[in-house]
């Protein structure tokens, strides 16, 4: 037990030396997007702070509207600024930092001044000192401590909170724990994770050595050891700072920038997104003299969608339901070559992108039993459960629960719901049913589990679930300078049907391989990487 | 000269008064003591004067100026406070706490450098020893001793004390009276002092105004209240104390 648990540990500990260069890397832009975010909310915070303390209404209303930006969670409130700012990187990140990090430091402010005790204001007050010098002189010194408090938890939430800004492309460890997320890879979450937490506590430590070796010396300490490490402790801030920067800026892993000669290929957060990615990636790298900017993982379709309008990543892939329902915000329709249709017009028109030849699998849902079951039952299509489902047992994702395309379409084109419905995480969802803890689930048609687990996907009898054709969407404008990744692109058109894709996904999702490495051997084996 | 004419305060528009119709005068160099019972208005007359709170009618003239016509922080530079709660800068050095005021008003730092010795031997606390100290490294009496020290570093015409002794024990509270005393002899101050403590009264004031209520009841020398009471209510204030000695005495 012991020996497996050690093991396991060294494992590891392999893992994060061969990953040494990148870990630094994003530790260094980590601590940027944390510093930077903290010293602007210092720079905002305070003032409002200070502010706020004055008067009684202006207390309310200033932390009443920080409170309500808090509230928000991360992960919209990351979309909504891509929205408004469209771009992605660190920009939206730092600005949502900032905001989450205001409400500590505005509170702690307000209370801190509240706190000095009110015969030394009025002592201020009476030996003739203005507003402004009591302010300066007596009480922000005096408050200086629940401030610094408040900058602490700020900043330490900001560590925490930092790691999702992965999601918008603007780096930081959360881009280990995203990876291992998308590819249920337990060691690179953690490669992100354990770092965020280490992080955090150095950063709090920091700043309370730092706030330690501010305060003024007593008499009775002058001569003691602990008086002399105060310098040490104020230079702590500096060299963390300096770290981060050197870290961040000084490596070597920053692509040298190609004006116009780089292609900038984004991705969703899942095994299958990072697949098409590389092979997006690796065909343009053999075929054109383009340089890739690899921005995948980022955190879901409207992040995906907001950057490629905006500009900011040039290419990626997305499936003509999503584009038809999620961002046109069309009803849902299921003739696969109509919809692929409209999608084109309208992207073309309304954003000026362009939808490419789809890769040839349709990645939509599919209501999925066990192979047993279907066999014993003689299930083919969804209509054949109907008469059993008050006593099916169904494990869906909360997407799929919610969606008009979903659970609730599918009771109303079908007629009939199940007994039971549990929300499942989709990685658990495979195992569930595999192990009979459900009867049906809401697979993806090209997830590898579907055969690795023995599953059977049923016949979508009436049409109901809408195509999920994958096809290269780019940018309209960078495709003018740029014609020859047209043709590239062309040549996987229809080259992954939906067995291949499964059989993809099973070797990135089961067997831990490498998505860029299973991209690469598919393209060998086809002859996709030759010069024709 | 502080001279108030007819200074009323009310805190809630008129309904009541914490000080009604008063006018007082208090001369150059002298001790002027306000007696009275807590909620008697003596701390509002005394805050009223350098401004810490506006008179709601009324003037207050301090060396001939009308103080409502002067900035009220600069008003308060050239006035020596004292502070019940004694009020010192926690974050500042014994030093520091001392030459805040020569430093408002800017002086050089040499001449506050001078000043802040000069003022701490004055009020009995050898410089050397304490002039690095936070007020927390202090007693209760030292603490107050800097407080003093505070109100006079600028070396003001007017001191303002608000029952500065009244969280000392008996025997600190003693000799700081003594030594106040021969202070002010000394430094020719004009003071305003507030006490409850009729014993503090007799024992600092060249005269005592006593008040109740928010009136004015009467103002006189020490010798004269006592022998002489105005009223009925300053008789029974300083017969009362008389009584309890007198019976403290008999039961001896």
């Amino acid at each position: 037990m012991g020996a497996v648990w050690l093991q396991t540990v060294a494992n590891w500990l392999n893992f994060a030396a061969e990953r040494m260069p990148e870990l630094w890397f994003l530790t260094g832009q980590h601590l940027v997007l944390t510093g930077v975010s903290t010293g602007l909310a210092i720079a905002i915070g305070l003032p409002f702070g200070i502010l706020a303390s004055t008067r009684q209404w202006l207390r309310a209303t200033v932390l009443g509207s920080i409170g309500v930006f808090q509230t928000v969670p991360s992960l919209a409130m990351l979309a909504i600024l891509l929205a408004l700012v469209g771009k992605i990187g660190a920009v939206p990140a730092i600005i949502a930092l900032t905001i989450y990090a205001l409400l500590p430091i505005v509170r702690n402010t307000v209370t801190g001044i509240e706190g000095v005790p009110p015969e030394v204001v009025e002592a201020a007050r009476g030996i003739g000192m203005t507003r402004l010098q009591q302010l300066i002189k007596v009480q922000l010194p005096l408050a200086m401590p629940v401030i610094i408090a408040g900058i602490r938890t700020a900043a330490v939430v900001g560590v925490g909170i930092a790691t999702l800004s992965a999601f918008i492309g603007a780096g930081g460890l959360g881009q280990f724990i995203n990876r291992g997320l998308a590819l249920s890879n337990m060691q690179l979450i953690l490669l992100g994770a354990l770092p965020a937490a280490l992080l955090a506590m150095l950063v709090d430590g920091v700043i309370a050595a730092t706030a330690w070796g501010m305060e003024p010396v007593r008499q009775r300490d002058k001569h003691s050891l602990k008086v002399r490490l105060k310098p040490v402790a104020l230079v702590m801030p500096l060299l963390l700072v300096a770290l981060g920067m050197y870290a961040a800026f000084g490596s070597s892993l920053i692509a040298a920038n190609h004006p116009g000669k780089t292609i900038r290929i984004g991705s969703k957060n899942f095994t299958e997104q990072l697949i098409l990615g590389e092979l997006m990636a690796q065909m343009i790298e053999a075929h054109t003299d383009l340089v890739v900017d690899r921005r995948f993982n980022l955190g879901g379709t409207m992040i995906c969608h907001e950057a490629l309008a905006a500009g900011e990543i040039d290419l990626y892939a997305e499936y003509t339901g999503t584009g038809l329902v999620t961002v046109l915000k069309r009803p849902v329709e299921s003739d696969a070559n109509s919809v692929f249709n409209m999608v084109r017009t309208e992207y073309k028109k309304q954003f000026n992108l362009e939808w490419l030849e789809p890769f040839g699998f349709n990645n939509t849902y599919a209501l999925t039993v066990r192979k047993s079951d279907a066999r014993d039952k003689v299930w083919q299509t969804i209509s054949d459960l109907a008469t059993s489902a008050d006593t099916l047992r169904a494990g869906f994702t909360a997407e799929f629960s919610e969606r008009a395309d979903g659970y609730p379409g599918v009771r109303k084109a079908y007629g009939f719901g199940f007994a039971k419905v549990h929300d499942l995480e989709p990685s658990l969802m495979y195992q569930a049913v595999a192990n009979g803890e459900v009867d049906v689930i809401c697979a993806f048609t090209t997830d590898g589990r579907i055969a690795a687990y023995d599953l059977q996907p049923l016949d979508d009898n009436r049409r109901f679930f809408p195509p999920y054709f994958a096809a290269p969407v780019i940018r309209s404008d960078f495709l003018q300078h740029h014609f020859e990744v047209r043709g590239v692109l062309a040549r996987l058109a229809g080259v992954l049907d939906d067995k291949t894709m499964q059989r993809l996904n099973f070797e990135v999702d089961e067997k831990g391989r490498h998505p860029d490495e299973v991209a690469r051997d598919f393209l060998r084996k086809q002859g996709l990487l030759n010069r024709n | 000269m502080i001279v108030l004419e007819g200074v009323s305060k009310s805190f809630d528009g008129g309904q009541s008064y914490a000080v009604r119709e008063l006018s007082l005068h208090v001369n150059d160099g002298e001790t002027l003591v306000l007696l009275g019972s807590s909620g008697c208005g003596k701390t509002t007359t005394l805050k009223m004067i350098n401004r810490l709170i506006e008179p709601t009618s009324g003037t207050i003239h301090v060396d001939g100026q009308d103080v409502t016509k002067q900035d009220p922080a600069v008003l308060r530079r050239t006035i020596g406070y004292v502070f019940q709660g004694i009020g010192l800068f926690p974050h500042y050095r014994v030093t520091q706490n001392v030459e805040i005021v020569p430093r408002l008003v800017g002086w050089p730092a040499n001449k506050r450098r001078r000043r802040v010795r000069e003022v701490l031997e004055l009020v009995g606390l050898p410089p050397d020893e304490f002039s690095g100290r936070f007020p927390d490294e202090l007693s209760g009496g030292q603490q107050q001793r800097i407080g003093v020290a505070r109100a006079l570093a600028a070396d003001p015409k007017y001191l303002l004390m608000d029952e500065p002794f009244g969280a000392l024990d008996a025997i600190t509270r003693d000799s700081l009276q003594q030594e106040l005393k021969s202070l002010s002899k000394s430094l020719g101050k004009t003071t305003v002092f507030v006490t409850h403590d009729i014993f503090e009264a007799l024992t600092l004031a060249d005269r005592i105004a006593v008040m109740h209520d928010g009136r004015l009841q009467q103002v006189d020398t020490p010798q004269k209240v006592l022998t002489d009471p105005a009223s009925p209510f300053v008789r029974e204030l300083f017969e009362k104390p008389a009584r309890q000695l007198a019976a403290f005495q008999g039961g001896d």
